[in-house]
């Protein structure tokens, strides 16, 4: 997701809305109840109906919304949720998407349990450096690919979901867009590595748990007689579309142009606002985020004109992975306005001012919401508190221990939920499509707080009491 | 509407057709539910659908296929796998609720007995033998006499040199079982040794094991070449395979068999182990023979998940020392009805 989509909704949000009502945040749970239950009781309906299950609570928000604070700012909010947030996110998934689908791997690589803890660990370290999105949408095909011969792996996609989509990206401001947004606030470029230790630690524990789920997994399909084709001497390892890796590193830079631009004087006004084209009221798209819409796009673009067909033939290239998430996420964001203007209203009022807290405040809100606004109400909240000590930012001073605990904890804790950050849900639906099933939105949340809430302990024991 | 084990049986034949059928639609080599042979898969659906509190599993592999099918962009094809898709579903919701019948029979398992000698052998299978045996009891000799008399095959390390030959491996760079045929007298060596410490490798070797193992830990990629290599010898000949695991990868491939394990007293073994190895005292003894029994225990649990000894794995489990090694032969002979 784009850092412009926070400035504006840091910005964007008016006077008006400051005191939201509760109950407007019933679409949202509304919406996540759908995704949690109707692939259970009625998966087929629910395939062909989610887009009206998106536009049924998003119109159950924007109604009642517009009745109570006027068409014109219900208007404004939704166009600037859509332009400034959505459009972003989804236009950068679809290019990670395009590009990732262009670049296949064949070989007679077996999945074993060291195996797949090597991936594991190889995505999670490049997560940082080309982010979770885009370590994600490269790594997660060629590790189904190997895992094909196995009927116990959707394991493997769960720690791959809490480690190359979202643990991996907390060591720079690539990896993650709340990194980007404190990067943009002033905190140093690398300042995001001192979380190195807490990152070990996690990536540590995580795949030692992996380690032994996966053996356990592989040992029964042996017992059950599968096994993979080996019968060649050899592994010939092929790599197709490589050229595509331009393209990726292309998608990278546009991301990072987005955070970047708006700070450069040649992109603001005389008042200091990020120029762009004005389409309601405040609602503005920017140049800057245009300039990452028309890398991206040119990116997919070239990918798909310069790659043979049979690559994405060979990866079972379709578009349903992406249309799923487009169709259930415009729906996800429109209805989660009205919480992330209460978490605006309240969230510095919540008292909250220890390194633990603001861990576990920053995380569990992320886990459900946008963690790009979520990070930035804490960071704010941090630099309000009036520290002498630590970190200097454009929103004041912040202890270094402080802003470990909010990037640590709007990073790692996306992972709690399908929702929580971007590649989770894009993740799933590939597995999906690729023959594995994976858990419903509640079965993933049963697996997140048995492996990933006592790891989140363990932190805050270690390192922020 | 499927009502006998037959018609169940076809119409577990459908659905893997029919994900064969979406496959090549689709012409990936991802996403295929049932990427294993097709007689396996289908009998292991018929045993889904046979059984009621598994029906849930059915129904998911289904919709796997339907989610495959979907996908596929040439609409008359897309149209045709979701008929015959929807056709499949109806049947599989009409069917039955309950094939229970008051036998403790295992019909899975039954057919695959080789003791029950008029049904259980057509005339395209060969007689298997999977002997297991613990260190000191004689196994050995007697699965080898058994050969001899039967006329069979007798396959120990034989089935190691092959698949050697199958990875381009060294001899030295692997541990496993040494020859029985050659060291009768030695029991000491057996596939359990897989997991004794290797030696330390430099990069550059454990580069090009990483290659020549398909990125595998050697023992299991070893096995799993014992595996195919045991399952393609089935179709050939008659054979007695000794240990490694040959009555799991049997009932695993659904390749009709007969499984005995045959172990002796303790105290009768350590005798034996004495008597057939010079310079070995009873301390030494009854250390080696309690190591030997754990690392099978190992091996045999690690590969199948099952209980090495457990008379429930076996069909005939025999105290040698009863009977002695030719004893034991003659009754094998006897329940052979040879």
């Amino acid at each position: 997701m784009s850092p412009m989509m926070t400035m504006a909704a840091e910005e964007g949000v008016s006077d008006k809305t400051a005191s939201i009502p509760l109950w407007l945040c019933i679409p949202f749970a509304g919406l996540l109840l759908c995704i949690a239950i109707f692939p259970l009781v009625k998966a087929e309906w629910w395939e062909t109906h989610q887009l009206h299950a998106a536009l049924f609570w998003s119109l159950f928000f924007i109604i009642p919304f517009a009745v109570k604070y006027g068409i014109e700012t219900a208007s404004e909010t939704v166009l600037e949720c859509i332009i400034n947030d959505y459009l972003t996110f989804i236009v950068l998934l679809f290019g990670l998407f395009c590009v990732s689908g262009n670049i296949t791997m064949s070989g007679d690589l077996a999945g074993s349990p060291r195996i797949n803890v090597g991936l594991l660990a190889l995505g999670t370290l490049l997560s940082s450096w080309i982010g979770t999105t885009g370590a994600s949408m490269l790594m997660i095909r060629p590790i189904i690919k190997m895992n094909a011969w196995r009927k116990r792996r959707r394991h493997i996609i769960i720690f791959f979901i809490f480690m190359v989509s979202n643990l991996g990206g907390c060591l720079t401001p690539i990896g993650d867009p709340p990194l980007l947004m404190g990067f943009m606030r002033g905190v140093p470029f690398f300042w995001s590595l001192k979380l190195l230790p807490i990152f070990l630690f996690n990536m540590i524990s995580l795949l030692i748990v992996f380690y032994f789920i996966d053996m356990r997994a592989y040992r029964k399909d042996i017992a059950k007689g599968l096994k993979p084709d080996i019968s060649k001497p050899g592994t010939e390892i092929q790599l197709r579309g490589i050229h595509n890796l331009l393209f990726l590193i292309m998608i990278v830079a546009a991301v990072i142009l987005s955070g970047t631009l708006p700070s450069l004087p040649a992109f603001q006004d005389a008042e200091g606002k990020v120029m762009g084209i004005r389409i309601l009221g405040e609602v503005t798209l920017t140049y800057p985020a245009m300039i990452e819409i028309a890398m991206i796009l040119l990116a997919a673009f070239l990918s798909f004109k310069t790659t043979d067909v049979s690559i994405r033939r060979e990866n079972h290239f379709t578009w349903g992975a992406i249309k799923e998430v487009a169709v259930l996420f415009i729906g996800i964001f429109i209805t989660m306005q009205p919480a992330l203007m209460i978490l605006k209203a309240y969230g510095p009022k919540l008292g909250i001012s220890a390194p633990f807290e603001m861990f576990w405040t920053t995380g569990l809100l992320s886990s459900f919401l946008d963690n790009t606004p979520t990070y930035l109400v804490f960071l704010t909240t941090a630099g309000s508190l009036g520290f002498g000590d630590g970190i200097v930012t454009a929103l004041g001073m912040i202890p270094v221990k402080m802003l470990e605990a909010i990037s640590a904890g709007a990073v790692f804790m996306g992972a709690n939920t399908y929702i929580g950050n971007a590649p989770n849900f894009m993740v799933k639906a590939i597995a999906d499509e690729n023959g594995i099933r994976m858990p419903s939105f509640f079965g993933y949340l049963l697996w997140s707080f048995g492996i990933l809430i006592p790891v989140f302990l363990l932190d805050t024991l270690v390192f922020f009491l | 509407m499927a009502t006998n084990r037959d018609d169940i049986k076809e119409l577990a034949e459908h659905i893997y057709d029919l994900d064969a059928e979406v496959y090549v639609h689709l012409g990936s080599s991802l996403g295929r539910v049932f990427n294993r042979d097709r007689e396996r898969c289908v009998n292991e659906l018929t045993e889904l659908l046979m059984q009621r509190h598994q029906g849930h599993l059915v129904r998911s592999e289904l919709a796997l296929i339907a989610n495959m099918a979907r996908t596929i962009e040439d609409k008359e094809e897309r149209k045709l796998c979701m008929t015959e898709y929807n056709r499949i579903l109806q049947e599989v919701m009409s069917l039955q609720t309950s094939f229970a019948s008051g036998d403790v029979i295992a019909p899975d398992l039954a057919r695959l007995n080789a003791l029950n000698l008029q049904n259980r052998f057509k005339s395209t299978d060969h007689r298997i033998i999977c002997i297991s045996w613990t260190y000191g009891s004689g196994g050995v000799n007697v699965g080898f006499k058994l050969a001899d008399k039967l006329k069979i095959n007798y396959y120990d390390a034989d089935i190691f040199e092959a698949v050697l030959k199958r990875l381009e491996a060294e001899k030295d760079s692997v541990i496993d079982a040494a020859s029985h045929e050659i060291h009768l007298s030695d029991e000491s060596a057996s596939p359990a040794s897989a997991f004794l410490p290797v030696k330390k490798m430099t990069l550059k070797q454990r580069f090009r094991e990483f290659s020549r193992y398909h990125g595998l830990p050697k023992r299991d990629a070893v096995f799993f070449n014992q595996s195919d290599l045991l399952c393609e010898m089935a179709k050939k000949e008659d054979f007695i395979i000794m240990g490694r695991c040959g009555n799991a990868i049997m009932t695993n491939n659904r390749i009709p068999h007969v499984s005995i394990y045959l172990s002796a007293p303790f105290e009768q073994r350590v005798h034996r182990a004495i008597e057939v190895n010079s310079g070995l005292d009873e301390k030494k003894a009854r250390k080696m023979l309690h190591r030997m029994d754990r690392q099978h225990a190992h091996y045999y649990n690690f590969y199948t998940g099952g209980d090495w000894g457990n008379a429930n794995n076996y069909d005939l489990c025999l105290n040698t020392a009863s009977y002695g090694i030719d004893g034991t032969v003659d009754f094998i002979l006897k329940m052979l009805d040879i």
